[in-house]
């Protein structure tokens, strides 16, 4: 059972299907010789996010993989879709996505969470999530400047 | 040295918080070991042959008094009295429970310390000369930029599952004490023909199994863009750093693999993006930050020099001691004091909690309360009035800390190794141990002069080998220890591999073979002033290949 | 056939511990169930797996080790070393009070 959440709680109704639907999350490839208007991708830790730019505009959903929870990849992925693509639609972590990384994925601006670990999704239930509040960096989530030095924030 | 504010302690006080929580899930299973070891590796929790090891960070080696005595306390309460100090500048304890550890964690926060990222596929302990704010030849204190980085470095969302660990050390002078050549970023700290700082940076060097000497692929980065462009530096290593083989993740393997014109394109391609970005330094940052090191008010005490020259005449063994472990300080008054944690046929690098606690009360008399770690397992003590040598030699005798080999054959670099390591092939300690007791007579080690043997349990190369003016890597033979040899590496601004002489030496042989080569060394130098390394460079490896196998054949 | 213990490591502690005649961990080598047939070494990686599942231990692994007159002996020198603890005297510095003057 694959549970879905953002920061707002468990998403319910999510229009994403899989490949047989009418809202097939595609991969790299298939996205960039799709027409539809509106496009799902799966970037893969391998895949370039930045090919993405001549259909960003159609893109509604990234799902971010990680195949092996400490595969880090993704993390710049959503970090260059954020800063440097200035995508402002959904990301999505997907894979083996476990609670002590999801803070980490928020932070880099992934939205949302695909999880089947039973431990994560109580946690991620009762919004009890293991991230710190103050970061050594710029962040691309809402945050407030923190004191003294240019690189802190503090989550809001 | 640098202090917390308000951020820095409601940071740490999460952390502990959060390894907490992290802690109580694995005990009761809502985490799986596997999904729970790089968290425990991200707090500095190795699980060893015997126990649990605690490694805790020493930022660049710099440690106040106050912060020394909680290390003691922490081995009188948590662990069996003793401590480790590192060749990454940090400390280790061997015997710490894994329930203990949030408690540990409390403790270290109270007196502003933490083991946040000294293990894991994250960035390690930023570590820097050991001399910082002392050195004469020094362009400007590095540790304010190691700061920086730290606090940078610290759970960075997009790097805290790299391929692979990553090391970063700082040097700001032309003698490298820092061994930066060898790091996966090395940064040279220096100011251009206007004055403004800048750094050299080297990228892709490492030890372990393919050692590999770093590049250098800016000649002068403006102090401004120190975040911007090491951001570009990892990002491009996370993207395309090898994931498939532990072996071959690291950077350097990226470099050599990518090739290094290649590689500082796609950097500098992407801090194109970054460089004018919020990831700028502002000059009012480096400032505070720098202010914080600001060197100490140093009394003239010339009296000092009259008061030396008596005590050296009157105590042989006391003017060997300055003579090996103390090094000129900016100040002409002062010296920078080595305080020997390699006592003849001791354990290289270790600390029991009464010594730990005797440096701290005599870095408080005598040195303003600042002790630095160095990556040769020993302690500093970077500001000592020359009129205080004594009474501060004094004090380091009652506790054995008063070893003169500082650089000698003595002064061994050695890893845990198989007596504690689970990675291990070989132990390293009693080798160390029996070349230490061989040479430990102080006439001999005078003759012998500068030698730096470096000894690893295992291809992971913690004890430095490859850098060993003498490097000894204990390898797993027939279910027994073999010894292999390397001569002639090193760690300072001119880093150069140790290359290997021949087959391995069993265990009760390796020390004599060490002697064969320091016999050859004496035979062949062209005068006491050509230290071995010299020698060997100028000799190469030829005449101790002959003298360890025989003329007729190597290995 | 080699004869086996089971060895692992606490998890709430690292303790080294190995698995006994009554399905319980001890502290030491010379209380380990030795098996030496084949049956009694499935029962051992069995019990191994259960005790990682139950979160009592972490990393267990079935070892060679030969019975000799003076105890079992484990076959690899790093399972010795893991059995009797570092082979160096590591608790000497705690006696280093002027036990070493400069050399």
């Amino acid at each position: 059972m694959t549970f879905l959440w953002n920061a707002s709680g468990p998403i319910e109704n999510d229009p994403w299907t899989d490949a047989d639907g009418d809202r097939p999350i595609l991969s790299l490839e298939a996205a960039l010789q799709s027409n539809a208007a509106t496009i799902g991708v799966q970037i893969e830790p391998a895949d370039d996010v930045r090919r993405l730019e001549p259909i960003l505009d159609r893109v509604a959903l990234v799902a971010v993989n990680f195949p092996a929870f400490n595969d880090g990849r993704a993390f710049s992925h959503a970090t260059l879709l954020r800063q440097r693509l200035g995508y402002r639609g959904e990301i999505r972590g997907v894979g083996a996505v476990l609670l002590d990384q999801v803070p980490l994925m928020l932070r880099v601006g992934i939205d949302s969470v695909a999880v089947t670990h039973e431990p994560t999704i109580r946690r991620l239930k009762e919004q009890r999530l293991p991230g710190i509040a103050l970061h050594y960096q710029p962040s691309v989530i809402p945050t407030t400047d923190g004191e003294g030095y240019s690189w802190r924030r503090r989550a809001v | 040295m640098y202090r917390y504010d308000e951020f820095d302690r409601d940071f740490v006080a999460g952390r502990v918080a959060q390894f907490r929580d992290q802690v109580e899930r694995r005990l009761k299973g809502e985490i799986s070991e596997d999904a729970f070891k790089p968290l425990r590796l991200m707090n500095g929790v190795y699980l060893q042959l015997h126990a649990y090891m605690l490694r805790i960070a020493i930022p660049y080696g710099t440690l106040s008094s106050r912060q020394l005595r909680m290390l003691a306390h922490i081995a009188r309460k948590y662990d069996r009295g003793y401590g480790h100090f590192t060749t990454r500048q940090n400390i280790q304890f061997n015997w710490p429970k894994l329930a203990d550890v949030p408690d540990i964690l409390a403790d270290l926060a109270s007196v502003e310390m933490h083991s946040i990222q000294t293990s894991g596929n994250c960035i390690r302990n930023v570590t820097a000369d050991h001399f910082a704010g002392a050195a004469a030849d020094e362009v400007a204190d590095p540790r304010p930029y190691a700061e920086i980085l730290r606090q940078w470095s610290s759970i960075h969302p997009e790097f805290s599952f790299l391929p692979r660990k990553f090391k970063i050390a700082i040097t700001a002078a032309e003698n490298d004490r820092a061994a930066i050549q060898t790091h996966d970023i090395g940064l040279h700290l220096k100011k251009n023909a206007a004055g403004e700082i800048g750094f050299g940076v080297y990228v892709g060097g490492g030890q372990g199994r393919t050692p590999m000497v770093a590049k250098l692929i800016r000649d002068f980065l403006p102090e401004k863009h120190l975040l911007s462009y090491i951001t570009a530096i990892m990002r491009v290593y996370n993207l395309h750093g090898r994931r498939d083989n532990k072996f071959k993740a690291r950077i350097k393997i990226l470099v050599h693999e990518t090739g290094v014109e290649e590689l500082t394109r796609q950097i500098d391609a992407e801090w194109e993006h970054l460089k004018d970005t919020n990831l700028t330094l502002p000059e009012a940052d480096v400032a505070a930050i720098t202010a914080y090191f600001a060197p100490p008010e140093l009394k003239d005490r010339a009296e000092g020099w009259g008061q030396l020259a008596a005590w050296k005449k009157a105590d042989p063994d006391f003017a060997r001691w300055v003579q090996q472990n103390v090094r000129p300080h900016r100040h002409p008054d002062y010296g920078m004091v080595t305080i020997s944690l390699k006592p003849i046929g001791g354990i290289p690098g270790d600390a029991s909690d009464a010594q730990m606690d005797a440096v701290a009360d005599l870095a408080d008399e005598f040195a303003l309360g600042e002790i630095r770690v160095t990556h040769e397992q020993n302690l500093v003590l970077p500001h000592v009035a020359l009129a205080d040598l004594e009474p501060l030699y004094r004090g380091l005798v009652a506790h054995g800390l008063a070893t003169a080999n500082s650089g000698l054959i003595t002064d061994i670099i050695a890893c845990p190794g198989l007596d504690y390591c689970a990675l291990a092939n070989a132990r390293s300690i009693p080798v160390a141990q029996e070349i230490s007791t061989r040479f430990g007579a102080p006439e001999r080690q005078a003759e012998i002069g500068e030698l730096k043997i470096k000894i690893s349990g295992c291809i992971n190369a913690c004890g430095h080998h490859h850098v060993g003016h003498i490097g000894i890597l204990g390898v797993e033979k027939k279910g027994g220890e073999l010894y292999q040899i390397t001569l002639g590496g090193s760690a300072d601004e001119h880093t150069s591999i140790g290359e290997i002489v021949g087959r391995g030496f069993e265990p009760e042989r390796i020390t004599d073979a060490i002697e064969t080569i320091v016999d050859t060394y004496l035979a062949i130098r062209t005068s006491p002033d050509e230290i071995f390394l010299d020698c060997y460079r100028r000799v190469g490896a030829e005449p101790f290949r002959s003298a360890l196998y025989g003329a007729a054949q190597a290995a | 056939m080699t004869s086996k213990v089971l060895t692992a490591n606490r998890l709430i502690d690292g303790i080294s511990v190995w698995m006994g005649a009554n399905g319980e961990w001890v502290e030491s080598l010379r209380d380990a169930f030795i098996a030496r047939h084949d049956e009694a070494v499935a029962a051992l990686e069995s019990a191994g797996k259960q005790a990682q599942a139950d979160n009592r231990v972490v990393d267990a692994v079935v070892i060679d080790v030969e019975e000799t007159a003076t105890g079992i002996r484990p076959l690899r020198l790093r399972e010795r070393i893991r059995a009797d603890g570092p082979t160096i005297d590591y608790l000497s510095i705690r006696a280093q009070n002027g036990a070493n003057r400069a050399a």
